[in-house]
């Protein structure tokens, strides 16, 4: 097995991450552009000026909101102490192992087992877990799971995937919204030429959007946040044994993950990914070398 | 002209690369003493746990003297230790105890019914998984620091700011997979 230099990974993430946000940036200012282009030249410094406003707003609020869009965008609620005990005890257990602050605690409502982390840097850090993590894994393939969520946090892995989830993806679904509006605003003047260009381009945009973030979201980080949790726990059986229970019991795809969201997942959520997320088994044979 | 602007970079770039290794060694033996007095922080915790479960063993099952009495003797060792590898040696046996206490338990159905027991045995398990990790990462955190002392170019800036290779915590993980006692289902 070829040695992963966590440190390399975390500058990737981070030029990575840098590199997707000055790419909206860019990518809005083009629009703002093209708007003025098509609808009113004689307002271009306005709309340019009202499209930078918007990109930096944009851009500020979805980065340090990340991992609050991310736990909102799949209904999860925070976790409680009292309630989910376990859960807390093996993350605070966990993040002493890694050395990183405990991350915010969510438990989303979902018969899959699944888990997924969030946020913009590790003290900003959100780890959800389904339901149905919680009930069908023991001790041992939880706490696996949890150490590979935390090593997405520790590797920085959670600032490219939320950027490039939640910032783009915020682009998808809003393309998908304004082409709604116009389905049903549509009142026949001739503006409405121009604004059904802009929703077929949109319209177009918005798969290649979701295409674009599984295209960035390699496999790679899936197996090195696996390598790291065997680092956190010693113990690569629990994560086997929960990866086990995962090719199981998920049978069913969750309905109420969107596609851009589903590459944060632990395993995917949805049965038509492939490019996000190595095979189980292939997982498990990478395992079992360790 | 050229020639001076070229030699000013370059001895920026080599400036930068003292501060980074400067940098880069108060990091890493701040990580060490950081994961340090983790482990110290857990061994308080636990010794702040024992009082309360001896009251409330002592309340179900008075007639065991001597479990009760090597609990409390391996608490006051654990109290009394100077540093963290005696603190973790009278922890083991301490744990080594509270295995016993624990066994005894089972015998008292009152006492296993009790919330309060049960509460205090829990947190004690989990202090007990902690002081593991924190010492784990104790040990990767030495390793790392060792390695940048050790592997060049790392081993030159060591010398140069006096760094040493520091020693890993000295007692064997195997040593507490024996004395882990989990009464769970």
């Amino acid at each position: 097995m070829q040695k992963v230099d966590f440190n390399d990974q975390i500058s990737r993430n981070n030029w990575k991450s840098f590199f997707l946000i000055f790419s909206i940036f860019i990518i809005f200012i083009a629009l703002g552009y093209l708007i003025s282009f098509a609808f009113a030249p004689g307002y271009f410094f306005l709309i340019m000026i009202i499209s930078i406003i918007f990109s930096l707003t944009y851009i500020w609020l979805t980065y340090y909101n990340s991992g609050r869009i991310a736990v909102a965008s799949v209904g999860a609620k925070p976790a409680s102490h009292e309630k989910y005990k376990l859960y807390h005890d093996l993350v605070e257990s966990l993040s002493i192992a890694s050395g990183i602050p405990k991350p915010k605690l969510y438990v989303m409502e979902s018969r899959q087992i699944n888990a997924f982390a969030s946020g913009r840097n590790p003290e900003n850090a959100v780890i959800c877990v389904t339901t149905g993590a919680l009930e069908k894994l023991d001790k041992e393939e939880l706490r696996g799971v949890l150490a590979h969520e935390l090593g997405h946090v520790a590797n920085y892995d959670i600032k490219y995937m939320t950027v490039a989830t939640i910032m783009v993806g915020m682009i998808a679904i809003i393309s998908e919204m304004f082409l709604h509006s116009l389905w049903f605003n549509g009142n026949g003047d001739n503006k409405n030429v121009f604004l059904i260009i802009v929703g077929v381009l949109l319209a177009i945009l918005a798969p290649i959007v979701v295409n674009l973030i599984q295209l960035a979201i390699s496999r790679r980080r899936e197996y090195n946040a696996d390598a790291s949790a065997v680092k956190f726990t010693r113990y690569p059986r629990g994560l086997i044994g929960a990866l086990k229970k995962i090719e199981r019991e998920n049978v069913f795809p969750e309905k109420k993950v969107s596609k851009a969201v589903a590459p944060l997942f632990f395993s995917n959520p949805l049965k038509n990914l492939t490019s996000t997320h190595p095979s189980i088994e292939k997982r498990i044979k990478a395992l079992e070398k360790m | 002209m050229n020639w001076l602007w070229i030699l000013l970079a370059l001895a920026i770039f080599v400036v930068l690369i003292f501060i980074y290794y400067y940098n880069r060694f108060v990091v890493l033996s701040n990580r060490i003493d950081n994961s340090l007095s983790q482990i110290d922080v857990q061994l308080k915790r636990r010794t702040d746990l024992i009082p309360n479960l001896i009251e409330s063993v002592k309340g179900y099952a008075k007639h065991e003297k001597t479990v009760i009495k090597s609990v409390s003797d391996a608490r006051k060792s654990l109290v009394s230790a100077k540093n963290t590898t005696d603190k973790l040696a009278a922890d083991s046996l301490l744990e080594k105890a509270l295995g016993k206490l624990f066994a005894i338990a089972e015998a008292y159905p009152d006492l296993k019914a009790n919330t309060n027991f049960l509460e205090l045995q829990r947190e004690l398990s989990t202090t007990e998984d902690r002081i593991a990790y924190a010492r784990q990462f104790y040990n990767d955190s030495i390793l790392s620091y060792n390695n940048m002392c050790q592997s060049f170019p790392g081993s030159f800036f060591a010398n140069l700011y006096g760094r040493k290779p520091k020693e890993h915590l000295k007692i064997a993980e195997s040593e507490r997979k024996n004395v882990k006692v989990d009464f769970k289902d």
